[in-house]
């Protein structure tokens, strides 16, 4: 049996691919030739389902994106039809859209490196990180009554305003999240074996990770200073203080520690909005029809993931023309191969989950 | 008055067979459940709590199912080696047990009842030996299941084995060097004459052969060749049913193996602790079977709590830390014990 | 840190030592975990459960069959008709069938009833034994409780 060059297959059902991705990788020996990711098995045709949908119907079908981080989908979306519409949301709308999105990033942050720790290895991480998680996702729950597909925003402003149980719960998941979080790096950060597996690995330069579109803290690790919440900022990011991580190897420990630090950054903000909430309405009138005349907008937002973003053509009617996302996932995937290349196979898993990848979004 | 020859010479032996199989059975279970239970301990959940008591009889309920599975057998496979390599890793670790001694002799009616099946002035060298047979099973059944990645598998496992022998080998050298014998039953003899036990007084043989029990039995964090996560599925992946329980088990029992080697060259065995205090002088009342037992259920936890920390190391990695770290380690440590032995 | 620090705590495994008192922490800790189905966790007001009619005081269909819930969802669960009737100037619901497998709990529908007829509940345990039992007509869209759960697999086994 010649060991020479060997196709493999990470089929669509496997524990690590984070959904039903199937990659076709080329092997040699141990060395990774080819990797070639197979998409498709999760399309639901969301695109062409928004130009049969309202603005506001085309609102919980976005939930169902990037599940694991879904009043970011909610978000950008969102955002695009307003400014389409040219609608002003109130502050107070912006600055509860601004804690739920920041919440909503811990959560996919906390998820993801459960999921990461768990290929490698370290399986306690996975539960650590989830119980971390459930604080979020009970603040979801009390808010809007989902814990993953919220629907926690809607055109012109948010649907609840925030009550004393959630703010209750707000802080709580504020003060808990830390010490699980130092729990979780006292485990991976420092350990030998996790610094084996991840240091070196993968790496993205910056020239590359610009040239294939790669964004969101893949792109930071690589050490382009690019967060669009501080450089283009929306729903007023720019009244808050905080620090953008970048590193400069661009490989898998920089994009955990990355993550990581967006973490504390995360509870950063969404503490600083929760103390200066300032009063008023927390949702600007919208007409029951919703109509916007003929025009085309892309707007994009920092989604956990990368640069969330929306096109949308308008013709007049409820119904947009055209809908079109920019998903980060899909984009981050194409500079698979290129990382892969020069690594053992056995790397592959650990690069894949570096990436974060929801085939949600990929797929669409 | 001495015993009847009928019960001397057949009842005893067959009870002693008897409890040479079922011994490592009854831990294999008791570890089943001890390992699901504690990792989800640690991992802020309960675990099997409804099968029996405290869910101890989950081992129970995952052999029945295992028993009913369908016995599926790949068309292009070696059927002799295939069917063999199970029964070959399952009787390797748990003939070994034949020589480990679980606790000091006692006398009944004039007879003296010893607590192993046999001792050999070379029990530790069979014992060694004969659980490294266990690595033919391993690679029949990789070659046998006639599929690229369950001999990929099972050929890391055989290097990783292969390598780690090594310093399991050189660190026990070490004990001997004390103990000027490799009798396991004159080995933890001459700890209670020493009133000291080899762990204290040889700390890094014992840690390296520690580190080298848990790449033996391709334990976390070396488990790369068997991980569920990883492309290579590990040289089980065409074995479904009994066979498969039976590179479980076999695992299992080649843990309880290391765990009470471990504990008999470098943790007295069967001794109590702390010999030389007499106000602790009623811990000598407890049957040193107890003592053993106790012992061996730490190492068994500790194999556990160090599966559910640490993440796995990549197989290059872990043949090199064999290679640049533990051989190297573990022959300093051999020339300097050997110098200090003769020395002071 | 000095380059001797740095071996001494590579070689007596610190960090590996470490990460195993953290997970002896967590071992002797209280757990997270309820015993269901003996414990149930409360949920929150807001919780998106079964959707459910409303009657009002009078004990008559809070719903006038207006449409708007069947207009607005996303996916077309609804099929609504109504009826004028002599005691009342709306209109009077005779046929409302829901289909459960369609419904994605998104809630726009609760918020654009104008008379907030149809609202979650806080019923999460949705198993069905037969098939037709996903679609809801009129009547079923009031059951709750125990009812509900007999008419949709034949009650909790207790």
């Amino acid at each position: 049996m010649a060991f020479k060059t060997i196709d493999l297959n990470m089929g669509p059902q496997h524990p690590s691919t984070h959904g039903v991705l199937r990659l076709r990788l080329a092997v040699d020996n141990e060395l990774v030739l080819r990797v070639e990711p197979v998409l498709g098995y999760l399309h639901r045709g969301m695109e062409k389902l928004w130009e049969s949908q309202t603005y506001v119907q085309a609102v919980p079908l976005t939930d169902r994106l990037d599940y694991l981080a879904s009043l970011s989908n909610n978000l950008a979306y969102i955002l695009a039809v307003e400014k389409l519409m040219g609608l002003e949301v109130p502050k107070r709308a912006q600055y509860i859209r601004v804690i739920l999105a920041e919440l909503q990033r811990l959560a996919s942050h906390l998820a993801w490196l459960g999921f990461m720790a768990n290929d490698i290895g370290a399986m306690s991480v996975l539960l650590y990180g989830f119980e971390a998680r459930e604080g979020v996702l009970d603040v979801f729950e009390a808010y809007s009554g989902g814990r993953l597909t919220v629907h926690g925003m809607r055109i012109g402003g948010v649907p609840f305003d925030l009550d004393e149980r959630v703010i209750g719960l707000v802080r709580r998941a504020l003060d808990e999240i830390p010490r699980k979080v130092a729990d979780i790096e006292g485990l991976l950060s420092q350990n030998r074996i996790w610094l084996h597996r991840t240091e070196g690995i993968g790496v993205l330069s910056a020239a590359d990770a610009v040239a294939y579109g790669v964004t969101g803290p893949a792109l930071r690790a690589s050490g382009v200073a690019w967060d669009i919440r501080r450089d283009v900022p929306y729903s007023s990011y720019g009244d808050f203080d905080f620090a953008v991580p970048v590193f400069g190897h661009g490989d898998v420990y920089d994009r955990y520690l990355v993550r990581v630090e967006e973490i504390r950054q995360s509870l950063r903000i969404a503490g600083q909005a929760l103390e200066n909430l300032p009063p008023g309405d927390f949702r600007a009138r919208v007409p029951r029809v919703l109509k916007i005349p003929p025009g085309e907008i892309f707007h994009s937002i920092e989604a956990p993931k990368g640069e969330l973003g929306f096109y949308i053509r308008s013709d007049g009617s409820d119904k947009p023309e055209r809908v079109k996302m920019r998903s980060p996932s899909f984009l981050n995937l194409q500079a698979l191969e290129l990382m892969c290349k020069e690594n053992l196979f056995s790397d592959v898993v650990g690069i894949l989950g570096s990436l974060d990848v929801v085939l949600g979004e990929v797929d669409k | 008055m001495t015993a009847h020859p009928l019960v001397v010479d057949f009842l005893i032996p067959v009870l002693k067979i008897a409890a040479v199989i079922l011994y490592p059975l009854v831990m294999v279970i008791v570890m089943i459940w001890m390992e699901r239970r504690v990792v989800a301990l640690i991992q802020g959940r309960l675990g099997p709590n409804r099968v029996g008591f405290e869910g101890i009889l989950q081992p129970a309920a995952d052999a029945f199912k295992l028993f009913f599975k369908e016995d599926i057998i790949p068309r292009q496979a070696d059927r002799f080696l295939f069917n063999l390599s199970p029964v070959l890793v399952l009787v390797s670790s748990l003939l070994a047990f034949c020589f480990i001694p679980l606790g000091e002799s006692f006398r009944i009616k004039g007879y003296t009842l010893t607590l192993w099946v046999a001792e050999s002035p070379v029990g530790l060298l069979l014992v060694l030996g004969l659980s490294s047979i266990g690595v033919f099973g391993i690679i029949f059944g990789g070659w046998a299941s006639n599929s690229k990645y369950p001999l990929m598998g099972a050929l890391r496992s055989v290097v990783q084995i292969l390598s780690y022998e090594i310093p399991l080998g050189m660190t026990v050298l070490t004990v001997i060097f004390f103990s000027r014998s490799i009798d396991l039953v004159a080995i933890v003899n001459h700890q209670k004459d020493a009133r000291i036990w080899f762990g204290f007084l040889l700390p890094v043989s014992f840690v390296v052969f520690w580190i080298s029990g848990i790449a033996e039995t391709n334990r976390a964090p070396f488990d790369l060749p068997e991980a569920e996560s990883e492309l290579v599925a590990g040289y089980h992946t065409e074995y479904s049913g009994m066979k498969f329980a039976f590179f479980y088990i076999a695992e299992y029992a080649h843990m309880v193996l290391v765990s009470s080697l471990v504990v008999i060259l470098f943790f007295g065995g069967w001794l109590p602790p702390f010999p030389n205090v007499a106000a602790l002088a009623f811990l000598h009342r407890i049957p040193g079977f107890l003592w053993y037992l106790a012992k061996i259920m730490f190492f068994l936890y500790l194999y556990v709590w160090i599966r559910a920390t640490l993440p796995r190391y990549r197989f290059d990695a872990l043949i090199k830390l064999a290679w640049k770290w533990l051989i190297p380690l573990s022959a300093l440590n051999l020339v300097a014990v050997a110098v200090l032995r003769y020395v002071l | 840190m000095t380059g001797l620090a740095r071996f001494l705590k590579k070689f007596f495994l610190v960090d590996i030592l470490r990460g195993l008192l953290i997970t002896l922490r967590y071992y002797f800790s209280p757990k997270v975990t309820i015993q269901y189905p003996e414990r149930v966790r409360e949920l929150p007001p807001r919780y998106k459960g079964l959707l459910r009619l409303h009657l009002d005081a009078k004990g008559e269909p809070l719903c006038i069959a207006c449409l708007a819930c069947q207009r607005i969802c996303p996916t077309h669960c609804f099929d609504i008709a109504g009826e004028r009737v002599p005691q009342r100037k709306t209109l009077w619901p005779v046929r409302y069938d829901w289909k459960l497998e369609r419904c994605t709990f998104c809630g726009l529908c609760v918020e654009i009833c104008p008379t907030s007829a149809i609202r979650f509940s806080p019923e999460f345990r949705m198993t069905l034994l037969e098939k037709d039992k996903v679609r809801f007509h009129y009547p079923d869209m009031y059951l709750e409780g125990e009812e509900l759960q007999k008419h949709l697999c034949g009650g909790c086994l207790e």
